[in-house]
């Protein structure tokens, strides 16, 4: 017994050292610095304890931050899982199989595109002048200029919108090919039980598939926390702190701005935690 | 009025036909089954009287309407499924209730409705209950209650025992008779499984490579068999085929083949000196000979199934093999010689090229 039961701590020791080595020491090094009052411009430093979380509170930009960045969050996720379903299913009940494998191939093209890229490709796209996407405006309004990421009320839009360009159409192939695992049956006695194509999926496909779509949505929520690289790009947090998101304004307040590394690392920390508190909660009331 | 009318219908996926020009009238209330084997085209057929796949070429009517182009709600039809296709995300009383609530029926009524139908099916203590808490022969029972509350006008049944095992498919193919003796919906029931065909059928249609081989009752399908495919996929065990040729004799005519020359009257059947026929002979109408019994068939036990009542010897007779059902008190040895005789009324004829019975119409 008790040399078939080493076995597996064998392989697994190392494997769990090297993760922890490689989770925790960052981590508890940040959480350390955030106790600090650790600045780039200076050696020195003495521990402040909580005063810094203290100050993040009164920190309007902060709060700011923290508003956009549920604001990211929000409207990626749903976007994002709308355009996957809505397509998945259009797809699903127009294309032949064919179309749907160079639909699947197209979409499939923008998650592929590195973050950076995909920001640059549209930020050109959204410029007033010469963007694809803003032409349709000059057109219509005779040149009138339409600068969507300099707008506070459209930029976290515009940005959002790439994101969703990317994932919801990758998620759509997903869709489409989960509906294409689903037994024909079901679908089949719901067509005999009078139902519309739309209330067939309503009903009866999408409930099948609830498991699998929840699973993407915790995907996506995830990748929406990592946003850093598209808003930097397009607008950088701007216009003024429109699209500063958490992340955002840890990294100016780090690096850009003030140098000031505990601060931003105190910010980190919480975010940590209210991610893990958050996902938790939420995975709870998925598995009940 | 027939309540189903298939007009040189055709069924063809790009340049495969699966059904050929079929031709079918359905009777109101009765019970027709299409039989045959794997691939004939008769579950295609029920989907196409469904509306789940479309007609390539032809007419079907369903009560007097012409539905090729009615979506499947519309047809006043109800389908049973061979894997019983529910919601498995629903209760059973969500399946049930599922196409009257897609038909907007008040709530009041859909309570009343699935009561009773799962009252008479004994669903129900499992109504909060999802599918797979239930066991196989309950699921089936929730999908046919699921097919009884629309109170169609037709019911499709396409294969819904064969999921099912041996035990509770004898339990539940009674079931489905006493539920049409009750009901006396038109049905319209697909299966591979020809007792399920004997044992329901008012009618026995019997399909192969998309084309009817006979259309009739399951005593005419089995005594008079209209050829040799029917002859041959009907009955259990299966019939045996000699090839024999046909002579005139004095008073009557021989058949010569398989060892042996046998005589009969012939009187029954359209036969010329000299043809290549197929004697049919079912393994329970051979029985052990008499002292001086003409017609014999005989050669040594090769093999001895014990079926309980009765046992089922093969033999060799000039090369071929035949199957005779005795009596189990009746069995040889194996190894020992054995002789068979049959009654001319019992056996069939049939042209050795076309596969035609030669039986006089």
């Amino acid at each position: 017994m008790r040399r078939r039961s080493s076995l597996p701590v064998t392989f697994l020791v190392p494997t769990l050292a090297i993760l922890l080595v490689l989770s925790m020491v960052p981590t508890l090094y940040a959480i350390v610095i955030a106790l600090q009052n650790r600045e780039l411009s200076t050696t020195g430093y003495s521990w402040v304890w909580f005063s810094n979380f203290a100050d993040l509170f009164l920190d309007r930009r902060f709060l700011n931050a923290v508003w956009v960045s549920v604001k990211w969050e929000v409207v990626t996720v749903v976007a994002t899982m709308v355009v996957a379903i809505g397509l998945g299913v259009l797809m699903f009940e127009v294309a032949g199989p064919r179309l749907r494998n160079f639909y699947c191939l197209l979409f499939i093209i923008p998650v592929l595109l590195p973050r950076v890229s995909a920001a640059f490709v549209w930020k050109f796209a959204y410029h007033p002048l010469y963007g694809i996407a803003t032409y349709p405006y000059r057109l219509i309004t005779g040149g009138l200029i339409f600068d969507p990421l300099s707008k506070p009320a459209t930029a976290l839009f515009a940005v959002a919108s790439v994101d969703v360009w990317q994932w919801g159409l990758f998620f759509a192939v997903i869709v489409l090919k989960l509906l294409e695992t689903l037994p024909p049956q079901p679908i089949e006695a719901a067509r005999l039980d009078h139902a519309k194509r739309w209330q067939i999926h309503a009903y009866v496909t999408l409930p099948m598939l609830k498991a699998p779509l929840i699973s993407l949505m915790f995907v996506k929520m995830i990748e929406s926390l990592r946003s850093f690289d598209l808003i930097y790009v397009m607008t950088r947090g701007g216009p003024g702190v429109a699209t500063e998101t958490l992340d955002m304004y840890a990294f100016s307040q780090g690096f850009i701005e003030s140098g000031k590394v505990s601060y931003a690392s105190a910010m980190a920390v919480l975010m940590m935690i209210a991610t893990v508190i958050t996902f938790t909660m939420l995975w709870k009331r998925v598995q009940a | 009025m027939s309540a189903i009318v298939c007009s040189h219908v055709d069924k063809a996926y790009g340049a495969t036909t699966v059904i050929r020009d079929l031709n079918l009238a359905i009777e109101e209330h009765e019970f027709v089954v299409f039989l045959g084997p794997s691939g004939c085209g008769k579950s295609t057929l029920l989907r196409m009287l469904a509306g789940l796949e479309d007609i390539s070429g032809g007419e079907v009517s369903i009560g007097g309407k012409v539905v090729n182009d009615l979506e499947p709600g519309d047809r006043g039809i109800a389908m049973v499924f061979q894997n019983y296709a529910l919601y498995p995300h629903m209760t059973i009383f969500d399946n049930v209730a599922f196409g009257l609530k897609r038909q907007k029926v008040p709530a009041a009524e859909i309570k009343k409705r699935v009561e009773a139908v799962s009252r008479t099916l004994g669903l129900e203590p499992y109504l909060g209950r999802k599918p797979t808490e239930l066991s196989g022969g309950q699921q089936q029972r929730v999908a046919i209650a699921r097919a009884m509350i629309k109170t169609p006008k037709v019911f499709l049944f396409d294969e819904p025992l064969s999921n099912l095992d041996a035990k509770l498919r004898n339990h539940m193919r009674v079931e489905i008779a006493r539920l049409h003796q009750s009901l006396k919906t038109t049905t319209v029931y697909v299966t591979h499984d020809q007792l399920e065909a004997m044992t329901l059928a008012d009618r026995i249609v019997l399909l192969k490579d998309g084309v009817i081989e006979q259309i009739g009752s399951p005593a005419e399908i089995y005594r008079r068999p209209g050829n040799l495919f029917v002859a041959g996929f009907i009955g259990t065990p299966n019939m045996n085929f000699i090839e024999v040729t046909v002579g005139k004799g004095k008073d009557g005519w021989t058949l010569t083949g398989a060892g042996t020359v046998l005589s009969l009257q012939g009187g029954d059947f359209n036969l010329r000196h000299g043809d290549r026929v197929m004697l049919g002979i079912r393994p329970p109408d051979l029985k052990t000979a008499q002292a001086g019994a003409a017609n014999l068939l005989q050669g040594t036990a090769d093999l001895i199934e014990f079926h309980g009542n009765d046992a089922l010897v093969t033999f060799g007779s000039g090369g071929k093999e035949i199957s005779a059902l005795v009596p189990a008190r009746e069995c040889p040895e194996l190894r020992a010689p054995v002789r068979y005789s049959f009654d001319e009324e019992s056996i069939h004829l049939f042209d050795a090229t076309s596969g035609a019975s030669l039986r006089k119409q």
